[in-house]
């Protein structure tokens, strides 16, 4: 009877990676195709491919280290078994009020290399990455600190930030459609083409 | 769970009878709330870049005086209140309750402080003459072809965000005067908060400093 779980749990996650790797392929193959054009239609197919995958791969992957078979090489030693010594680390770790006086000060310097960075003369498309890089960076901390979620399990982590982001990039995906309908208008006013054609 | 253990199956959260996210209810639920309304203020963003880029001629009108100045202290208002809240929730959790109510109480003074702060810069662009459809007369000169819509973008988001500040220290508020009866809600309360905090990090920038007048178009 173990045995027949045992098997079915192997067989399904085996499933779920070749799942993984197919999505993966295709995100890959779309890429190196010769009708790739960076245009919203390929990035809404690799991005889709890769959420795919990284759904597809995560059940295998969570079990894989339940198992024993993946190990996190940033874990600390004392990996403890079962889900209250786990706890019992994490408070210790978690929100102590100096670490958030650090992680308050670093949000004030970056905010600070944010205006200081929209007075010097660099390239409109340069600024914008880096301001939202700073942005994440900053909105990074206070979801990890401030609002704890490093220190909650790690199943509630994977329901809310991977899919945030997925749904987030899906919105950005028509952005670059801005670029076309730029290109899309006309030369010269619409008014003064009316009126050419009137007079 | 013991049983699944003595099986050899992986112990599963899923298969019922347990807490899957190790939270409570209300917390689960105030986390699902801001990922629907991260998608709100998402969807704002990106159609504000969208407008933004698919026009001619964006305006670039904001000066360091009074512009940058009130939205960087709003900023670092708001930072701080964060700050405030991490210790109501950690006194909180010590069941200190007189200490977090004073806590909350100096965030809900640091969110007013932000509003004034805000609708003081607003009340400044309303009497330049920038309404939802309308640009000021100057900034039409000064960006020839410029797009309208910079004044619904922008008292539409920054309009959404103030809104929910407003929300934020009225729910502080009743949570402050309830603090007897509750237990997580301080925490729960304090992830609305750094939430809002979140989402002004992301305006601040799109906002306000990328239409700085740096080159000094409208001084002149």
């Amino acid at each position: 009877m173990v045995d027949a779980k045992q098997r079915e749990v192997v067989i399904l996650n085996m499933v779920l990676l070749a799942l993984a790797a197919l999505s993966l392929g295709v995100a890959v193959w779309d890429v190196f195709s010769d009708t790739f054009r960076a245009g919203t239609d390929d990035l809404f197919l690799v991005l889709v491919c890769l959420m795919l995958a990284l759904l597809f791969a995560t059940p295998p992957l969570l079990w894989a280290r339940a198992n024993g078979l993946l190990k996190n090489p940033f874990a600390e030693e004392a990996v403890a078994e079962g889900g209250v010594e786990m706890e019992v680390v994490h408070e210790a770790h978690g929100g102590s009020d100096r670490q958030n006086i650090y992680v308050w000060g670093a949000l004030l310097g970056l905010t600070i290399f944010e205006v200081f960075l929209a007075y010097m003369k660099v390239p409109l498309t340069l600024m914008v990455i880096i301001l939202m890089g700073a942005s994440i960076i900053k909105a990074a901390l206070i979801v990890a600190y401030f609002m704890h979620l490093k220190f909650e399990r790690l199943s509630l982590i994977l329901t809310i930030v991977p899919t945030l982001v997925v749904l987030l990039c899906l919105f950005a995906i028509l952005f670059p459609d801005s670029f076309r309908l730029q290109k899309m208008r006309p030369s010269e006013p619409m008014q003064s083409v009316e009126q050419k054609q009137e007079g | 769970m013991a049983e699944a253990r003595a099986e050899g199956v992986m112990p599963n959260d899923w298969s019922g009878g347990a807490l899957p996210y190790r939270v409570g209810h209300r917390k689960l639920g105030m986390w699902l709330f801001i990922m629907s309304d991260s998608l709100t203020f998402g969807a704002l963003l990106v159609t504000y870049s969208y407008a933004r880029v698919a026009s001619v001629n964006w305006p670039t009108p904001f000066p360091f005086r009074p512009s940058i100045i009130f939205s960087t202290a709003m900023t670092f208002v708001l930072l701080s209140s964060s700050l405030t809240m991490v210790f109501a929730v950690s006194a909180s959790k010590r069941q200190k309750r007189a200490t977090a109510r004073k806590w909350i109480a100096a965030t809900m003074v640091l969110g007013l402080t932000f509003i004034v702060l805000h609708l003081m810069e607003w009340n400044h662009l309303i009497g330049e003459g920038l309404a939802p459809f309308e640009l000021p007369e100057e900034w039409a000169k000064a960006f020839p072809g410029a797009s309208p819509l910079f004044g619904s973008a922008f008292f539409g988001i920054t309009g959404l965000h103030m809104f929910h500040v407003f929300t934020g220290v009225c729910y502080l508020g009743v949570i402050a005067a309830r603090i007897k009866k509750l237990n997580d809600d301080v925490e729960v309360a304090g992830l609305y908060w750094h939430f809002v905090d979140l989402v002004w990090m992301f305006v601040f920038p799109l906002i306000y400093l990328l239409s700085v007048d740096y080159s000094g178009v409208l001084a002149k």
